[in-house]
């Protein structure tokens, strides 16, 4: 079950004056602190899109269908944060001065958080213990700790992510060893006219190794050109679909860097294995002889 | 003949073979994961709405069930509406709420389902029974856990805290009757149900003739999405969500997830032909002398290209149970890995395996296996027989 969500309960019921001037008085205030001009609040671009609601525009708030409401005035659209735990919630987002909110939900004198600021992390640390020493029927915690305890859906999508990678990983080796294999294969005649001539094994194989290891990097490249655009496309795609400034897929210099040292590390270990497969079958078998 | 060709061919490079079959195999098992990701986590959601046969849901309007603390007023009269409607077989409301127990020094505090034991749908009882009189209360293993007490005790709990006075309101002493899982609730989320006029109680006049949610039960033969816009009209102050309509919620918040599967789905299986191409091609690289010489001795070109594409299929039959086997092995680590999110129903599986996954992954690959063979099996038949032994004579 969820809580804190009493911002989701509060519905907008009807645009009362559309696009009239906010000095306009408002027609009626049921419920709720009474005021000689209504109060402001702000609304998300997505609501104002999807409501065709301007700054400046009248609407009635209530706390639920057919419940007296107050009329307030929209003062400012905000842009949606980029927050991850957002996106997946079609909500609408509405602020509202604290008195007005708890006065149309019945609230009382309650609030459902505080926010207190620190000079230091040491002063955190003794403001928190300080507070649940003497709290009852509240609890404070640190910043830190609240934003791991609601990461816990992130950290679980990112331990998929990681399983995902590693079985592509074992596909991407499994399948670049084939490759290499078969790479050198075609090149057995080249490599025992090598060796009749007088090459070592350790050059062949360094040349294998050194040819594995440039199609890796090169590969790699060209992946990272792929996974860039398909970076670049998946934002796009998803910042449209959830109406949000979020970035969704990110490669940064890190992931380049692990992207092409894995695969130069799986390219060089496959030339070798399939090289010193090849070096080890006698020259004149590789002639079909 | 066709058969035995191919698979000579084959054999004759075993480490390639054994590779592409681990190459495929591996494909195939992303491909089953993925397949099972895209619909799994749809039935797996579905059979869990319609395990205790409650096809229609009304919540406050404009809100999902328990998606916020809304509640809906005249409850009484609602539920009144609903029961005498002759397509309505049971009508269960529920009120969701807090429950706090004080114990040792420290307060364990639980979410609380106010029922109608008679008609409940929420959770399912392990032992005892249920919480028939005012007084009695179920609850599940995590919170007997937390509170340290089990099946028989009495324990203390508050509905409310009053800060300013330092006391606990709507205090009640409650049995434990019942040890109970709740169907909608995580495994490790502490959670109780008692009689609805107990929680309206213990909630004080805020709660009075309030529930959270009505969950409808249809008779048999009624239409369920005609009963949902019938009682969609009737009350304009709840939203009705049939499981169709649940479901779709579902897929919107979750699309993510069905959407990774396509795309991961789709790369494997381009992985996976990629792979049988690259091979198959060398291959009748290396065999294109043989070939030529088979078409010489007045093989039919049809019958090149037969083998050529028994053989691109094969890889991928072959593959494909061992990859149907390391699908299923991978399904459930990746599920395992995903069941640790945060509230998620002990029911919810994102990896169902279904057999008509398993016949689309086979399905796919075999189709991907033939159309692997094509361009080679093309390149092979359309091969000039007099040049080609030319060439492979001179060297």
């Amino acid at each position: 079950m969820r809580v804190n969500h009493r911002f989701v309960c509060l519905l907008l019921l009807a645009v009362a004056v559309r696009g009239a001037p906010a000095q306009q008085t408002p027609r009626s205030i049921a419920r709720g602190v009474p005021q000689d001009a209504p109060r402001s609040i702000t609304i998300d671009s997505r609501l104002a899109a999807d409501a065709s609601l301007h700054v400046g525009d009248r609407v009635v708030v209530a706390a639920g269908t057919g419940e007296p409401g107050d009329t307030v005035v929209i003062a400012a659209i905000t842009q949606r944060r980029a927050d991850p735990a957002e996106i997946a919630r079609g909500e609408y987002r509405v602020r509202l001065h604290l008195g007005q909110l708890q006065s149309l939900l019945g609230y009382g004198d309650r609030v459902d958080r505080f926010a207190i600021a620190t000079p230091s992390a040491g002063a955190t640390a003794d403001a928190v213990a300080r507070i649940n020493a003497s709290a009852f029927g509240f609890q404070a915690h640190r910043s830190a700790d609240v934003a791991v305890e609601t990461s816990k859906t992130f950290a679980v999508v990112s331990r998929f992510h990681r399983a995902i990678g590693t079985i592509t990983i074992v596909a991407s080796a499994i399948f670049l060893l084939c490759i290499m294999l078969l790479k050198v294969d075609e090149r057995r005649r080249d490599v025992a006219a090598l060796r009749l001539i007088g090459c070592t094994e350790r050059t062949i194989v360094g040349s294998v190794v050194l040819e594995a290891a440039a199609i890796a990097v090169l590969g790699s490249l060209f992946g990272v050109v792929v996974g860039g655009t398909a970076s670049f496309l998946v934002n796009r795609h998803y910042q449209a679909v959830y109406r949000t400034p979020l970035r969704f897929s990110i490669v940064t210099g890190d992931i380049v860097l692990l992207a092409v040292a894995l695969a130069l590390v799986l390219g060089i270990v496959a030339g070798w294995l399939a090289a010193r497969r090849l070096v080890r079958t006698p020259p004149l078998a590789l002639f079909g002889r | 003949m066709l058969a035995t060709l191919a698979l000579a061919s084959l054999l004759r490079h075993r480490t390639r073979t054994v590779l592409a079959i681990l190459g495929v195999a591996v494909s195939a098992a992303m491909l089953l994961d993925m397949v099972m990701l895209s619909s799994g986590m749809r039935e797996s959601f579905r059979g869990l709405l319609l395990s205790q046969g409650f096809q229609l849901r009304l919540s406050p309007r404009g809100t999902l069930p328990f998606d916020t603390e809304a509640t809906i007023r005249g409850a009484d009269s609602l539920l009144a509406v609903l029961r005498a409607r002759p397509t309505v077989a049971v009508a269960s409301p529920v009120l969701g709420g807090q429950l706090h127990f004080p114990s040792r020094g420290a307060t364990v505090t639980a979410s609380a389902l106010g029922v109608e034991p008679a008609v409940q749908g929420d959770y399912e009882l392990v032992a005892g029974r249920q919480p028939t009189a005012a007084n009695e209360i179920v609850a599940n293993d995590a919170t007997l856990r937390a509170i340290g007490h089990s099946l028989g005790d009495t324990v203390h709990a508050a509905a409310g805290y009053d800060p300013q006075l330092r006391t606990y309101s709507g205090e009640r002493t409650l049995r434990i009757v019942g040890r109970v899982r709740f169907i909608y609730l995580a495994l490790d989320q502490r959670a109780v149900a008692l009689p609805i006029g107990t929680l309206r109680a213990m909630g004080g006049p805020a709660s009075a003739d309030r529930i959270s949610l009505a969950m409808v039960k249809l008779r048999p033969g009624a239409d369920v999405e005609r009963e949902r816009a019938a009682l969609h009209a009737l009350l304009p102050r709840v939203t009705v969500t049939s499981t169709a309509q649940a479901l779709e919620q579902v897929d919107q918040r979750l699309s993510y997830f069905r959407q990774l599967a396509v795309i991961l789905g789709s790369v494997s299986l381009i992985v996976g032909f990629l792979l049988v191409t690259t091979l198959v091609t060398v291959s009748v690289n290396e065999r294109i002398g043989e070939i030529a010489v088979m078409r010489a001795i007045g093989v039919h070109r049809w019958r090149i290209v037969g083998q050529i594409l028994l053989e691109s299929s094969a890889l991928m039959v072959i593959a494909a149970p061992l990859g149907l086997a390391l699908g299923l092995v991978t399904a459930r680590w990746l599920d395992s890995i995903l069941a640790r999110f945060p509230g998620l129903p002990e029911r919810i599986d994102f990896f169902l395996f279904q057999p008509r996954a398993a016949w689309t992954a086979l399905g796919l690959l075999v189709i991907s296996g033939i159309l692997a063979g094509v361009y080679p099996s093309w390149r092979s038949a359309s091969l000039p027989i007099a040049v080609t032994l030319r060439q492979e004579a001179v060297g």
